[in-house]
């Protein structure tokens, strides 16, 4: 497969994941623990796919769109994230250690969370415009035109997820490829196999509204380390 | 294809026979419409475009004219809830407009419900759905991954949604048929409570999480002596304790990384063979 049609189906998929996250349904497809797996079923990687959305999922776990706020974007983090591994792997990339580039790859996206967060905002500033044309109608009494403008609204969303996804891969794919050399050091896996994880129990933890639940957490961790959890 | 944003409007509108009850197939229309809430979310009346969407088809089959103007315009007011738990919002606005149209109630009452519900509903939806029920289906998603089960994340949309759609649904015509007295059905669900529950099941996925990704740098990459939980256990709780402290998540893991990074240069110069 070409690498421009890859391009398009993580720019496709980030606009209705986009969708998905704000603007229509909000089913949770877009969590990055559903969105990475269906994304490497395409690439034909699920486990990078569902490895990479467990940790992007866990760090940021506490993030919620609540009212006004607009929290930062996991989705638009966690595609960039899974669209810069999936194409290094699939075009060029050459390391031994998968889990140095995941760690690699988590380390270059997780800013795109403020960039996504920064997106939906000017996409909620430039929502005005549409609640202006929906005044407009009702008062020149023709309320019907309501019924197209939430279109705009997800037309834009679309545009503009898929449009920065597809743009934030292929800068994380180029990097990855230059950063290639390194991507075997000992100290990135370590930071897969330790740190992610420790950083994204953490913010789950820290989300625990009752005590019973840290308390119990605690307890699950030991007994599930005498009896050798399995994985 | 529909015409550009800011196309004129021209022609007014075609008069259409007025109805007083809206019927279940005009009820279904709106809860279609109801999945696009957010469409058009804005920061000066957040939910308003979306909810003057949904409202549409009932109103247009019980206003004409003016009253259809007015009717949109009262739905086009300030309006900001959980879109999951606008459906009882909408179900109960839909028959107290039936009521304006019978002529049995003023106009009002129905921005007047509608202000009194939404902050309610949404500190419910929010509590219940964005930091209860998602948590919990994720955690067990990952900690199925984590034991290999690929289709976990399915459990988690299987899950979720049987709540959320059916909260959906269920809602609006619950909302329809009661009106003003839905407030008592919320009650009756106990939502807070079991989010109460939900928070300690997360809790304990957590730890069985914890204990799978030790599992995994066991096998992968060894420190040894049985070191493995303590230094998972001991980076989790200084995160939780920063998090706790509302420092940034990024700044907390780039400076995590950093340090890890200096510790590991730093025993390279001080052991060559390390």
């Amino acid at each position: 497969m070409s690498i421009v049609t890859e391009l398009l189906v993580i720019g496709v998929f980030a606009g209705l994941m986009g969708l998905d996250r704000r603007g229509a349904f909000q089913l949770m497809v877009s969590q990055p623990i559903v969105a990475l797996p269906l994304l490497g079923l395409f690439f034909g990687d699920a486990y990078t796919g569902a490895m990479l959305g467990a940790l992007v999922q866990l760090l940021w776990m506490s993030s919620s769109l609540f009212g006004a706020n607009v929290p930062p974007n996991e989705t638009v983090a966690g595609l960039t994230i899974g669209g810069m591994v999936f194409m290094f792997n699939a075009h060029g990339g050459h390391s031994n250690d998968p889990q140095a580039v995941w760690a690699m790859a988590v380390l270059l996206g997780c800013p795109m969370a403020m960039a996504g967060r920064w997106l939906e905002q000017k996409n909620d500033q430039a929502n005005l415009r549409i609640c202006r044309r929906a005044d407009a109608a009702v008062r020149l009494g023709r309320p019907r035109i309501i019924t197209r403008l939430p279109l705009w609204g997800l037309a834009r969303a679309f545009v503009l997820n898929a449009g920065m996804v597809s743009l934030a891969t292929i800068i994380g794919w180029g990097v990855l490829l230059a950063l290639a050399p390194v991507l075997r050091a000992t100290t990135l896996t370590a930071v897969t196999l330790y740190l992610l994880p420790a950083i994204g129990l953490g913010v789950t933890l820290a989300a625990l509204r009752r005590r019973r639940g840290i308390v119990l957490a605690v307890a699950m961790f030991v007994v599930g380390l005498l009896v050798g959890a399995p994985q | 294809m529909s015409a550009p944003i800011d196309a004129p409007i021209e022609a007014p509108i075609e008069a259409v026979p007025t109805h007083t009850t809206v019927g279940t197939r005009v009820l279904v229309h709106v809860l279609w419409r109801s999945f696009f809430f957010l469409a058009a979310a804005n920061y000066q009346r957040m939910q308003n475009v979306g909810f003057g969407y949904a409202m549409l088809p009932a109103l247009e089959r019980l206003h004409t004219g003016d009253a259809l103007r007015s009717a949109t315009a009262r739905h086009l007011e300030f309006f900001n809830s959980h879109p999951y738990m606008a459906g009882l919002i909408l179900g109960a606005a839909v028959r107290i407009e039936e009521d304006i149209a019978a002529g049995t109630c003023e106009p009002e009452r129905v921005q007047r419900f509608k202000t009194q519900m939404m902050g309610p509903l949404a500190a419910i939806g929010d509590s219940f759905f964005w930091t209860s029920l998602r948590p919990l289906g994720a955690i067990l998603a990952i900690a199925g991954v984590l034991n290999g089960w690929l289709w976990a994340p399915l459990i988690f949309i299987l899950l979720y949604n049987a709540c959320h759609l059916s909260l959906r649904g269920y809602g609006l015509f619950a909302g329809y048929r009661q009106a003003e007295q839905v407030v008592t059905l919320v009650h009756r669900w106990r939502l807070v409570r079991l989010a109460d529950w939900a928070h300690v099941a997360t809790g304990a996925l957590v730890g069985i999480a914890g204990a799978q990704f030790v599992g995994i740098a066991r096998a992968s990459m060894p420190i040894g002596d049985g070191l493995e939980p303590v230094l998972l256990a001991t980076l989790t709780c200084i995160t939780a304790l920063c998090v706790k402290r509302h420092l940034p998540l990024l700044g907390v893991l780039y400076v995590l990384v950093a340090g890890c990074l200096a510790f590991v240069l730093c025993l390279q110069a001080v052991f060559p063979i390390f």
